[in-house]
């Protein structure tokens, strides 16, 4: 018996709802299942740009770039040295630490076991600073991991799929951390500001200094969404209006967050 | 009909992935230029007619695969724009061949100017109102001075390839 035109097209579409469906189910929830679907019809033309663009890119940026490239290389030798030489230093320093950290039952970020990701790419829109990383959920990584690199927090996982996770990184205009400084510990909300326009904290009573240059870390206060004792951010400028009892400054994250490749994933969850 | 969908779809394909892929990395004062709401504009000023509206939802949705901003934000955008552009193709404003040069150019330079504002009143309806907190007029003037350049190369080239031409009134 031959199926009528519309009742073949209603089963053809019926079938490939359903396998759609299936698809977004595994993918892991709709959300994830439709960007996971546009990204892979998008593969192979962003292969296609890539195999067009990329040697050209590379053409140009080595032709312009060479001398920077070369000073680059001497700085990364003459630091490499250093951080050699600091490790060394740091491995004794570090095994006592780990024998008082047994002993006083402190938490101390360098047990926190990490995972090491590439960094596969930037956020292509003007309105959210985020990264995509290699590894997601298949390595262990959750939703609100704090992602360090560069000397410095990066931000924290929004988001995971099986083999990829998206980092919201702290200048974003949604990210919000504790960070604590001075010899009282004052606690002060860091606020992203947006892409490429940095951070900024206000509300800090006058009776906690800053100075330029002062190095803020996440606080350890119960609920806080890192790891206390992690380097945030680094003050810029400071301003004080007369009268007040408190001041505004602005910051910048200690981590260079327009270089990064590799970044640690910190296998560490907030307590609720 | 389809010899051209098909075109559109290819080439729609190609400029996300340059989008994605090549303009993310090359940033003009830390702005991303927006291919994907130049697209549905020329495509609209070309008549494509509803065609215009399908590839800036379909290029808006690809590209919001990648960002982390609402999913179908950026479609959302894309419709809005090509809408607007065949509203102004169907009432003979900036015509390539007709109009003054400058005419496209500076319907473009406006559609760069108001498309992030766009994206901004379209997050506000999905409750999310941090995306002013950004370099917005830096965005809006970066982009529309891009599209102002960019408008009538990609207008005489999209013609050249698909054979689309404005309805002569």
């Amino acid at each position: 018996m031959a199926l009528s035109p519309s009742r073949r097209r209603a089963i053809t579409l019926s079938v490939l709802a359903g396998v759609t469906a299936v698809g977004l189910y595994q993918a892991g929830g709709v959300g994830n299942g439709i960007r996971g679907l546009a990204g892979g019809v998008l593969r192979p033309f962003s292969w296609t740009v890539n195999l067009v663009a990329a040697p050209i890119g590379h053409l140009l940026a080595g032709a312009v770039n060479y001398s920077d490239l070369v000073s680059q290389n001497q700085q990364l030798r003459a630091q490499l040295g250093k951080a050699q030489l600091a490790a060394s230093v740091n491995a004794g320093a570090s095994q006592t630490l780990a024998a008082l950290d047994a002993v006083l039952h402190l938490p101390f970020i360098g047990s926190t076991p990490s995972v090491v990701a590439q960094v596969v790419s930037v956020s292509p829109t003007n309105f959210a600073a985020t990264v995509t990383l290699s590894k997601g959920a298949d390595d262990g990584l959750l939703p609100g991991m704090p992602v360090v690199a560069n000397g410095g927090v990066v931000g924290r996982i929004i988001a995971t799929t099986n083999h990829g996770s998206t980092v919201r990184l702290v200048t974003d205009a949604n990210s919000s951390l504790n960070v604590t400084f001075g010899k009282q510990a004052t606690t002060v909300l860091v606020d992203g500001r947006g892409v490429n326009n940095g951070l900024s904290m206000s509300g800090i009573p006058v009776t906690a200094p800053l100075t330029i240059g002062q190095i803020l870390l996440s606080s350890s206060l119960s609920g806080s969404t890192m790891p206390g004792g992690l380097p945030v951010a680094k003050v810029t400028s400071i301003a004080v209006t007369p009268g007040s009892s408190t001041y505004a400054a602005t910051v910048s994250p200690v981590a260079d967050l327009n270089h990064l490749s590799f970044v640690d994933v910190l296998l560490w969850e907030p307590s609720t | 009909m389809s010899r051209l969908l098909a075109t559109l779809v290819v080439l729609t394909g190609l400029l996300v992935a340059v989008q994605v892929d090549v303009l993310a990395h090359v940033r003009i004062f830390g702005v991303v230029v927006m291919v994907v709401w130049l697209w549905p504009f020329v495509l609209g000023l070309l008549g494509a007619g509803p065609l215009a509206m399908v590839m800036g939802a379909v290029s808006g949705l690809c590209f919001d695969a990648h960002a982390a901003t609402t999913f179908g934000l950026n479609a959302a955008v894309g419709v809005a724009v090509a809408a607007a552009a065949l509203r102004l193709e169907r009432n003979g404003v900036g015509d390539i061949d007709g109009a003054a040069w400058w005419t496209a150019p500076a319907l473009a330079a406006m559609t760069g100017l108001v498309a992030p504002l766009l994206l901004i009143v379209a997050g506000a309806f999905t409750l999310d109102f941090s995306l002013w907190r950004g370099s917005l007029l830096t965005t809006m003037v970066v982009n529309a001075v891009v599209f102002a350049l960019m408008s009538r190369p990609l207008l005489v080239g999209t013609r050249m390839i698909t054979g689309l031409a404005p309805a002569r009134r």
